[in-house]
């Protein structure tokens, strides 16, 4: 559950209406202003860019503009690598290396894991072989796999898709597991019951019933396949977006950083909402759930 | 039809115990007759529908049905599930029409059979719907079609109302017996309510309190339908059944 | 109740068996595979030579200049440092924001700007602000875990259930007081399920600072291991990363057991 919750997609929740209730409507004051939520957004949000800003200037992180960037620069920085090629490649090219990096290895991840965690799931034997070597395998975080990788497979596209797979895989296995074990247990019986067999019980209970936690499985995913594309590229790479961020470091240009890391952080705000899309579309029948 | 022999059944728990639940209990039902196993909470009534309906195997006792003994689930018999059990991924109709898909019916005809029994049960106008934006006593209307939709031989009832409020029961009690009458069947009907018990049945078996379960007595009930829940006859039944249950207890 | 019989169920042995046939097969192939020279050495070492490479680390600093244990010892304290300040900070402003309006309306926008942002993207500016050592892996850590935190107790708060809180209100506690001895005690279970939640997060960010970013660590070890092509430093690395990993989950697992016994009493 507080797996779930914890990367379920921004999304009005239930407690939320529920517990704003609790909050009585009087006549408009200065109070309720300044305790409005869309203000205190703003006020947050204006507070945030300006205390950079002055951070970036004031020099207090230490020497010079080396350090921070202004918000302002940091955009200009975006501007112009957009027109401007770093490696033979613009900014969109960059966002698309790593993109496909991405897509890649969560496809073949989601593609193995989901069907064998079903499997697992669904079969003791299966479970009794898979689940000790995958307990073995999952402690280790995938960004250590980054080194071996290198050594296997060189600096190339493969090493970086490897790290992706290896990454995402877990959840992606862990959830399809766990899915149609929650399931509850009296469905089956409905579908005996109406004449259906073994093959039906799986057709229409288990897979529909472990979607939801798929799709968590997915979502949870999808924020692992971007840290591990990142550190991949930040470790070796001539392209993606962990590239942009290493030329900045190289040379020391904080502006190419931090639009480095809004970018990147575009990017997975953008795939999230996408599958969060999908889901919806797939899965009508489920209610929200609670999350930030 | 439907004839237990001597079910008796006990469950291994999680702690290694034994828990006998059913005790040598035999049932006996005519075709067409509606029977209504009456008991208190935690008497193993569910196991013994369950039994029936052979998702449990018996410890010993066989159940058998039109001479045949039960050896599994079968589409013959319709069960319809304490909770309600319908597949929240699923519309309606979805719900409705899985049976008869299930047994290899085509589409069309899956559709046909499954708009007939929503309509029986009144829910027409509602086959789009999730069953999460129905409501109890409308998701228990489901449960229902769904397991008429299959035409079965037997349907098995276990608790359909104990979730609805007072009037919301009555209303759907009376919907049953209308339903039964339109789509004569042999029904078993599981309760703990004694009004309900009589409202609905040709003959009650009333099971004992205490575990393990054991028939404690079978009354039938033939007063006229629709019965009438302040009728003299009626009450006085109420009265010796109440009586003789709460001895037991 | 009668005391009802005893039964012993059985497992199926082959369920026994399987789960150790499949971990002997596992380590057996891969020292197969590499003693026989279909992955060449230079990309794969055998388990028996990683275990005399864990035997001999625990004496012998060369190449990468620390005992293994002492490599252990720099990771535990950096991610422990990161861990604990996430927790300071990340479960307070996560009950804060579920509650109270302004905070929330305050610290949500920034929040959701820094979310995306995986905590890796963050090593090249910490690099510029506190160069290589402690404090840079400590903030990395630290906002990897931060997010977790928030996350879990925000939404622990805002599960909260209704009633109870509108109950309060017409027994005339304040804000304050539904916070402290509603919201919080609610919260709780979500809260100590962010303990495990922040410290994965925590440990996954240590190894990607400790590779870019280090002289000492775990993450530093699988480093010099590529850097020198010795791959039994790599795949130790990885495994005192992983065994460690595990271990620390354990404590924490029983530090939370214990903590919701208490509180369930
Ligand atoms: N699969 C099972 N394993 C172990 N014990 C079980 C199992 N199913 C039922 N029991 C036990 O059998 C007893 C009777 O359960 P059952 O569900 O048949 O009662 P019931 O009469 O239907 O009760 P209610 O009116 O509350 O539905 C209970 O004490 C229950 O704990
Ligand atoms: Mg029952």
């Amino acid at each position: 559950m507080s797996q779930e919750a914890t990367c379920s997609a921004a999304s009005s929740s239930i407690a939320n209406e529920t517990v704003g209730q609790v909050v009585d409507r009087g006549p408009i004051s200065l109070g309720r202003i300044l305790t409005n939520r869309w203000f205190l957004h703003t006020v947050s949000i204006v507070a945030f860019f300006w205390l950079w800003d002055w951070l970036a200037r004031s020099n207090v992180l230490g020497a010079g503009s080396s350090v921070l960037a202004r918000p302002h620069e940091v955009l200009e920085q975006l501007a112009v690598l957009t027109r401007e090629e770093l490696a033979e490649l613009t900014l969109w090219g960059h966002v698309w290396a790593s993109t496909q990096r991405v897509v890649i290895g969560f496809s073949i991840a989601a593609a193995i894991a989901v069907p064998l965690g079903l499997f697992m799931a669904l079969n003791r034997y299966v479970n009794a072989i898979v689940k000790p070597l995958f307990d073995l395998l999952k402690p280790m975080p995938p960004i250590s796999w980054i080194s071996i990788s290198i050594l296997w497979f060189g600096i190339g596209e493969t090493s970086k898709v490897f790290i992706i797979v290896l990454g995402t895989f877990v959840p992606c296995l862990l959830n399809a597991y766990n899915g149609v074990r929650l399931v509850e247990p009296e469905l089956y019986d409905v579908v005996r019951m109406l004449g259906g067999k073994r093959r039906d019980e799986i057709l229409h209970v288990c897979f529909p019933a472990s979607f939801p936690a798929i799709f968590a499985g997915l979502q949870i995913s999808l924020s692992i396949a971007w840290t591990c594309v990142l550190a991949a590229e930040l470790v070796s790479a001539r392209s993606g977006m962990g590239y942009i961020i290493v030329q900045g470091m190289n040379l020391s240009q904080p502006a190419m950083v931090i639009g480095g890391m809004a970018v990147i952080a575009a990017a997975a705000w953008g795939t999230t909402l996408l599958v969060t899309a999908l889901e919806r579309k797939l899965c009508p029948w489920k209610r929200k759930i609670v999350g930030l | 039809m439907i004839e237990c022999r001597n079910v008796s059944k006990t469950f291994i728990q999680k702690g290694s115990q034994e828990v006998p639940v059913l005790e040598d209990v035999s049932i006996d039902v005519q075709a067409n007759e509606f029977v209504v196993i009456l008991g208190p909470g935690q008497s193993g009534k569910s196991t013994l529908l369950r039994i029936i309906a052979g998702l449990e195997t018996p410890t010993t006792g066989t159940v058998i049905l039109d001479g045949e003994p039960v050896t599994g689930p079968g589409a013959d018999r319709g069960l319809v599930f304490q909770g309600y059990m319908l597949f929240p991924w699923k519309t309606v109709l979805g719900n409705v029409e899985m049976g008869p898909k299930l047994c290899g019916l085509p589409r069309d005809e899956a559709r046909d059979i499954a708009m007939h029994y929503i309509d029986l049960v009144g829910l027409n106008g509602f086959e789009k719907h999730y069953p999460h934006q129905l409501s109890g006593g409308m998701k228990q209307r489901v449960g229902i079609a769904r397991a008429y939709a299959n035409k079965p031989r037997v349907m098995l009832l276990d608790e359909p109302f104990g979730q609805l409020d007072a009037q919301t029961r009555i209303f759907m009690e009376q919907e049953t017996e209308r339903i039964w009458q339109t789509d004569k069947r042999t029904v078993l009907f599981v309760t703990n309510n004694t009004d309900e018990a009589l409202f609905l049945a040709d003959r009650i078996v009333t099971i004992e309190g205490k575990l393990p379960g054991r028939v404690q007595r079978t009354y039938t009930v033939d007063l006229p339908r629709p019965r009438d829940l302040t009728g003299k006859h009626f009450l006085e039944m109420r009265r010796e059944i109440i009586d003789a249950s709460v001895l037991t207890l | 109740m009668t005391a009802y019989r005893e039964v012993v169920v059985r497992t199926p042995l082959a369920l026994k068996i399987l789960p150790i046939v499949s971990v002997a097969t596992f380590f057996i192939a891969w020292e197969i595979v590499v003693r026989t020279g279909v992955v060449p050495d230079t990309m794969l070492a055998a388990p028996t030579t990683v275990t005399q490479l864990l035997f001999d680390k625990f004496t012998n600093v060369d190449p990468d200049g620390a005992l293994l244990h002492q490599h252990a010892w720099v990771s535990i304290q950096e991610a422990f440092g990161g861990y604990f300040l996430a927790l300071a900070v990340g479960l307070p402003l996560g009950l804060a924001m579920g509650w109270f309006n302004v905070a929330e309306g305050l610290a949500r926008p920034i929040f959701e700007i820094i979310r995306p942002i995986p905590p890796v993207a963050w090593i090249p500016l910490t690099i510029f602000w506190f160069g290589i050592g402690l404090p840079g892996k400590i903030f990395i850590i630290w906002l990897g875990g931060l997010v977790p935190c928030v996350i879990n107790a925000y939404v622990g708060v805002k599960m909260t259930n209704p009633t109870l809180i509108q109950m309060a209100r017409t027994y005339g506690a304040s804000d304050w007081q539904i916070f402290r001895q509603l919201c919080i005690p609610s919260a709780l279970p979500m809260v100590f399920g962010a303990l495990q939640i922040a410290l994965a997060c925590c440990w996954t960010n240590l190894v990607a600072a400790e590779l870019l970013a280090a002289d000492a660590g775990l993450g530093f070890m699988i480093t010099m291991g590529r850097r020198l092509a010795m791959p039994e430093m790599v795949v130790l690395g990885m495994f005192m990363v992983g065994l460690t990993g595990a271990f620390i989950g354990v404590i924490i697992d029983r530090v939370e057991k214990r903590l919701l016994a208490g509180i369930r009493r």
